[in-house]
């Protein structure tokens, strides 16, 4: 395996205290290798959210160590933290959430905001725009779009600031299946053209089906205690598939 | 901490998006500022008037207590000494010494074609013309003709006196300079008139009270006044030193009587409030004459104009250990009076303020609660605690500037209709003044002040809670 982007290491999470204290991880470890295209697959309330959440610093582990992008996420400060977001990983909602006053451009390029020293925002914002074949409609608002182009917007966004680390939470679960289709085909050039590394969080079996590799959770547990490696799309048997965890 | 410029950018396109918010949490901080500025210059205003014209607080005047023992008057009394002790306060900046007209006195003359009379002993001041020097025009007027050396060129012209006929009219004035030179009938010599100045205080009495009651004419500009009607000459009267118009006087029987000219050659309020005011020389050697040694050294008051009228408290406990006290100063009890007004509407303004100020921390709880996935995405693509923290009190500032900047125009605006309406509709007063407001720098940057500090007290507690939100949670809200 490759250097690894993401270490997770006995991870626990549980929300609530008390008697109503629910565990919701308990004890995840698995690997991802840099350019990887891991497809994390469970039911709902499986815990999948969460430890994307947990991956991205937006929530954080009660236990266990989570080590994304060479960064102990548990340890570090919250302005490194934020640091990170803001250039090495991209997000990508189910929802879009897409600021609806700003433009799609506006949009895009809000990462800029919070990066000190920022240059061409606005070249690097259209050329955002012009991979996800959006670019003509730059100064639109979102209210403007289509459920498809909201999303491919919101790609965009993830995409501003180059990361190295894409997650998605259940990037086609507001898509029709056409749209989806589109877009974990995008997924499927971004990881295979910029060998970046991308989580997918799904329930969807054609998006599990681009995925090199799918970490099945079931009640905050790998399921059967292992991953189920399929290789990429044509592979013959595991090919790039990470170890156990 | 996200660039200053990229901060200021967003807080300004939230602000905008959203107009109702902004209203909603404005309109109590725009009312509250608009009472503060506009309460505030009211009595900035008022206080100018009442303490800078009718009653100057900086300027004391400084008289010895009555007393008497077994009849006799034993009260202290003022002289050089006294003068001179009083300038050596550090907290005076100049003291000048006022003499009474101590003995009965009247004035007669003509005045718009009227015969007018009036009492001049007790109502007659002298000071000395250094008072005047910071007025060139009134200083080179107010002057002692008589004194030794005076610039007087006309002094030693010898003249017959006019003959005045059956109907009281006078013979031609034989004198070189007849503006300002009478022909005394004591020593028929040319002698200047004496120079006489009045307070501003008794204008307005006149124009207030005696214009109108007597059908004479309103001065408004004496200057102007005096040249429509012939110069000088026609503000001339006489004074005649040892008559008076009160009856049963003591003195009324007194022998001793002389006559001679005065001439009134300005306002100003050096001069006493009510009565008239001469050079001091002048009631000197009148007071010598008429009135004995003891009158013609001892003074009535000192007027005493302080460095800083803050340290008047300071400079009346010292005047106490002198045997001395200050006139009753009405110019006090109105600063007092003002003091406690303006401190009640400064009150009310900040009630208002502060209840704007809980109305916007109700208004931002509710803008958080409302926008707490944007919140989430800003913290997702970088935004720090401190920056949602940030964006949040720059929004609650945002709108203090602009709330303050309504509030100051609406109260300037209300100042306008306030000045304007008295201007039109109240009819002429005493010291009216041409506008009761003085925005002070200090009142229109404390109201921008006062309002962008309570916004940002307003929105901490959202801008708290905003920033601790976990950025999970908040990407989670439906």
């Amino acid at each position: 395996m490759s250097e690894a982007v993401i270490k997770l290491r006995d991870v626990k999470k549980s929300y609530g205290s008390g008697a109503a204290r629910t565990p919701v991880l308990r004890g995840v470890s698995f690997e991802v290798a840099r350019g990887e295209l891991i497809a994390l697959v469970g039911q709902s309330g499986s815990g999948k959210s969460t430890l994307l959440n947990i991956i991205g610093g937006l929530d954080t582990a009660d236990a266990g160590d989570v080590e994304v992008l060479g960064h102990d996420i548990r340890k570090i400060g919250e302005k490194e933290l934020a640091g990170l977001r803001n250039s090495s990983i991209g997000f990508v909602f189910q929802a879009f959430n897409l600021l609806d006053h700003l433009t799609c451009l506006g949009n895009v390029t809000l990462p800029a905001s919070f990066t000190p020293g920022a240059k061409d925002v606005e070249a690097r914002g259209l050329e955002a725009l012009r991979r996800v074949g959006l670019v003509e409609l730059a100064q639109r608002h979102p209210s403007e779009l289509s459920g498809g182009q909201k999303q491919r917007v919101a790609i965009a966004r993830a995409l501003f600031g180059a990361p190295k680390l894409l997650l998605c939470d259940e990037p086609t679960g507001s898509l029709d299946s056409e749209t989806g289709r589109e877009v974990i085909e995008f997924f499927r050039e971004l990881n295979e053209k910029d060998q970046m590394t991308l989580v997918i969080v799904t329930h969807e079996r054609r998006v599990s089906s681009v995925a090199r590799r799918i970490i099945a959770i079931r009640d905050g547990q790998l399921v059967d205690g292992e991953e189920l490696a399929l290789g990429a799309p044509g592979d013959a048997g595991g090919a790039g598939a990470g170890g156990p965890a | 901490m996200m660039p200053v410029g990229n901060l200021v950018g967003m807080v300004v396109r939230n602000t905008v998006r959203s107009p109702r918010h902004f209203a909603l949490s404005a309109f109590g901080i725009v009312i509250g500022i608009a009472s503060f500025v506009f309460f505030l210059g009211l009595s900035m205003g008022v206080r100018n008037v009442i303490l800078g014209k009718i009653f100057p607080l900086e300027v004391v005047e400084v008289v010895a207590p009555r007393a008497s023992f077994m009849g006799k008057d034993i009260t202290k009394k003022l002289d050089d000494g006294t003068v001179e002790m009083i300038r050596a306060r550090p907290e005076v900046k100049e003291a000048t010494p006022r003499m009474k007209v101590a003995f009965p006195a009247a004035g007669f003359g003509m005045f718009e074609g009227q015969e007018i009379k009036f009492e001049v002993g007790g109502f007659c001041d002298g000071v000395d013309p250094k008072v005047l020097a910071d007025d060139p025009k009134l200083a080179a007027l107010f002057k002692d003709w008589e004194a030794a050396g005076a610039d007087d060129p006309a002094k030693t012209v010898a003249c017959v006196p006019p003959v005045v006929d059956d109907k009281g009219v006078a013979g031609k004035n034989p004198c070189p300079d007849p503006e300002f030179y009478y022909c005394d009938v004591q020593d028929n010599r040319c002698h200047r008139r004496v120079p006489v100045i009045v307070s501003p205080t008794l204008l307005e009495l006149y124009n207030g009270q005696v214009a109108s009651t007597h059908g004479l004419p309103v001065i408004g500009d004496l200057e102007q006044f005096v040249v429509e009607r012939g110069g000088l000459a026609r503000m001339r009267f006489t004074i005649a030193l040892g008559e008076t118009m009160v009856a049963g006087s003591a003195m009324a029987t007194s022998d001793k009587k002389r006559r001679v000219e005065g001439m009134l050659i300005g306002i100003t309020p050096k001069a006493m409030p009510i009565g008239m005011t001469v050079p001091i020389e002048y009631t000197r050697r009148w007071n010598q004459e008429f009135a004995g040694d003891e009158a013609a050294s001892t003074y009535s008051s000192i007027v005493v104009t302080l460095n800083d009228k803050d340290r008047l408290a300071v400079f009346s406990a010292w005047l106490q250990e002198q045997d001395l006290r200050l006139e009753d100063q009405l110019g006090e009890r109105f600063a007092t009076a003002i003091f406690i007004v303006t401190t009640l509407f400064v009150l009310i303004s900040f009630t208002i303020v502060t209840i704007s100020s809980i109305n916007i921390a109700h208004n931002f709880f509710m803008q958080v609660s409302e926008r707490r996935r944007e919140i989430g995405v800003l913290r997702a693509v970088g935004a720090t605690r401190t920056d949602v923290k940030l964006i949040i009190l720059g929004e609650a500032a945002l709108i203090g500037v602009i709330g303050g900047l309504l509030g100051v125009g609406i109260a300037f605006a209300g100042a306008a209709l306030v000045d304007w309406a008295s201007a039109t509709y109240l009819p002429r007063f005493p010291f009216k003044p041409p506008t009761y407001f003085d925005f002070k720098g200090w009142i229109i940057a404390g109201g921008l002040g006062f309002s962008t500090v309570f916004c940002v007290v307003g929105g901490y507690l959202p801008a708290r809670k905003a920033a601790k939100l976990p950025p999970a949670q908040a990407l989670a809200a439906q």
